[in-house]
């Protein structure tokens, strides 16, 4: 659905200038600045497939997302989706492609929100039976009931953005393009989009390239995820393999009573123990494939009088913090 | 499709009611206030430059009548949509950038329609606005209207297209839209411009938009001058509109190439 080859985007501005007079003097420099800020992407997503896209502010995302809407002509690469080259067939391109950037609104701010999609379905050529149906259904799962007759400008964020995102889906594009669609939102806005966005593709197997500062975006609606940071691809795989390869060790918490034996657990590492009100909590780790979970904690459990233990979530945040960091 | 943005425009200017409302009562003061200044400035003379004092309140109540529908305030969305960078869903619609453009500026113009013609049949009615000379002159004026309602939009969307270019014009756009009112005619009629000056400005499209169908209006006997005139308007609606594509294509490149 989408190939993208050796992306590469470079801006130039103009430079500009520090010391006396280094205001003036930058309104007349011919010099130029030029900046990459993708440096040779490639990416395949096929039908079908959510793909989380990621990397620190400034690492290329959006930049990579308007290339492959269209709106940016690559300095360098090809790119094809659905068939397309997306800048040179940029109408054609549209109407297979929903797009949010959550930063930006698509709907009309002076009008109901009901206006925006009556003209986004006539724009793009929809039969008013399969306008209404569908939007009826929109209505329901992301509960525009209350706020449709309101004018954009007076919406909440987290309600605008349910509307961005029907006006992206309503006449159906196979592809869904979403930058940043949770930013600002609180807990219970960010569980509908992504239950949203996790029916569209159950539902009608709709392709979705997701760009999100918000791990657990990525964690709730993506096997396969890519991180990019400094314009480059760092890694493209299973989410889950990245979160192996990462952290291989797993960790538990045991708090354990007093006094408890010298620590000898075959395939288990002490890390770290904290005494307090008679009890020790203690942090230890293992390798998940050396030792499953139940594993080791019957281990544990046979050994000393456990009172509580939780096992650590691997934590992805870190996993990415590590990534981005290492460079 | 093309209709449904023209209904959008016109719908974003009309939803907020006491706008539509102030701006009702705005023109009525500034028919009054033009009536009064006229009379007074006629005094006692029959004709200044030519033109009989009817013909010059008439005038300017139509000036004033084409000034607050051709040339508003706000005449594009297309200006604060580059500004906040709304504009990339502009680029990813399956119709063109201008036509989205053009349909709302022609939806917010038509909707300051009836509070024009109300104006119009007001005037006409209280005879502050002598009628028409015949069927010809009649049908010509509109013919003209219309057209130059044609120019001010495409010259309203060459300006707002240059927001690609400079992302802060606000101060640009006041002095375009004093410079428009005067030289297009709406405020003093180019009969009473010196010589060089009024010629000067006939050739600028600004005359084709208010000028023209309003000395069409007052003009005695219609003849090959009136066609003339709307053939002027004919072209610069065809010259302005390629200038619009031109430069349009030369914003999208702009955009494309160096981002927002």
């Amino acid at each position: 659905m989408i190939i993208a080859e050796n992306l590469v985007k470079e801006f130039s501005r103009p430079a500009r200038s520090t010391g006396p007079f280094g205001g003036i003097r930058s309104l007349f420099t011919t010099r130029r600045v030029v900046t990459r800020a993708v440096d040779g992407v490639s990416l395949t997503v096929e039908a079908g497939e959510m793909v989380g896209y990621i990397g620190p502010n400034g690492a290329g995302k959006s930049t990579t997302i308007k290339m492959l809407t269209g709106v940016l002509v690559p300095t360098s690469g090809r790119i094809e989706v659905n068939g397309l080259v997306p800048w040179r067939h940029r109408q054609a391109n549209a109407r297979t492609i929903g797009a949010v950037f959550g930063q930006r609104t698509q709907l009309w701010q002076d009008l109901p929100l009901r206006d925006s999609f009556e003209l986004i379905a006539k724009l793009y050529g929809m039969e008013r039976p399969h306008y209404r149906s569908r939007l009826a259904r929109f209505t329901e799962l992301l509960d525009l009931g209350s706020f449709i007759d309101t004018p954009v400008r007076s919406l909440s964020l987290g309600q605008r953005m349910r509307g961005d995102l029907v006006a992206a889906m309503l006449y159906e594009p196979p592809l869904l393009y979403l930058d940043e669609p949770t930013v600002g939102l609180d807990v219970v806005a960010k569980a509908r989009i992504r239950d949203f966005i996790s029916f569209l593709n159950a539902e009608t197997g709709t392709t979705v390239l997701l760009t999100t500062h918000d791990i657990a975006d990525v964690e709730r609606l993506c096997h396969r995820v890519v991180v990019i940071d400094g314009g480059s691809v760092v890694y493209d795989g299973d989410l889950e393999a990245l979160r192996q390869r990462h952290l291989p060790y797993r960790e538990l918490t045991v708090t354990v009573q007093l006094p408890f034996p010298e620590w000898d657990v075959p395939g288990i590492q002490l890390v770290d123990t904290a005494v307090h009100d008679g009890q020790a909590t203690i942090s230890v780790r293992y390798d998940p494939l050396r030792i499953s979970t139940p594993e080791a904690i019957s281990r544990i459990t046979a050994q000393l009088s456990v009172v509580d233990l939780t096992v650590q979530e691997p934590d992805l945040e870190q996993v990415i913090h590590q990534i981005y960091t290492a460079r | 499709m093309r209709v449904a943005v023209v209904m959008l425009g016109a719908k974003s200017v009309l939803i907020y009611r006491s706008d539509v409302f102030i701006g009702v009562i705005g023109l009525a003061l500034r028919v009054v206030l033009v009536y009064l200044v006229w009379r007074a400035l006629y005094d006692t003379e029959t004709s200044v430059s030519g033109v009989s004092l009817n013909d010059a309140v008439g005038y300017a109540i139509l000036g004033a009548i084409f000034n607050v529908t051709f040339q508003p305030w706000h005449f594009s969305s297309l200006m604060s949509r580059v500004y906040d960078g709304n504009v990339v869903f502009d680029l990813i619609r399956p119709v063109g950038l201008l036509t989205l453009s053009l349909g709302q500026q022609l939806g917010a113009t038509l909707a300051g329609f009836p509070r024009a013609l109300i104006g119009i049949a007001v005037g006409l009615t209280i005879q502050a606005v002598p009628p028409p000379a015949g069927v010809v002159t009649t049908l010509a004026f509109v013919v003209s209207s219309l057209l130059g309602m044609a120019v001010a939009l495409l010259c309203n969307l060459l300006v707002s297209l240059t927001a690609f270019w400079t992302t802060e014009i606000y101060g640009a756009i006041m002095v375009y839209h004093m410079a428009a009112a005067f030289c297009s005619g709406a405020l003093i009629p180019l009969w009473f411009m010196p010589d060089a000056l009024g010629a000067v400005l006939r050739y600028l499209p600004f005359s084709a938009q208010v000028f023209t169908p309003l000395s069409i209006y007052f003009d005695p006997s219609p003849g090959p001058h009136t066609l003339a005139a709307i053939g002027v308007q004919v072209a610069w609606v065809v010259l302005l509109a390629y200038l619009s594509r031109l430069v349009w294509k030369r914003a999208l490149r702009r955009v494309v190439i160096n981002g927002g």
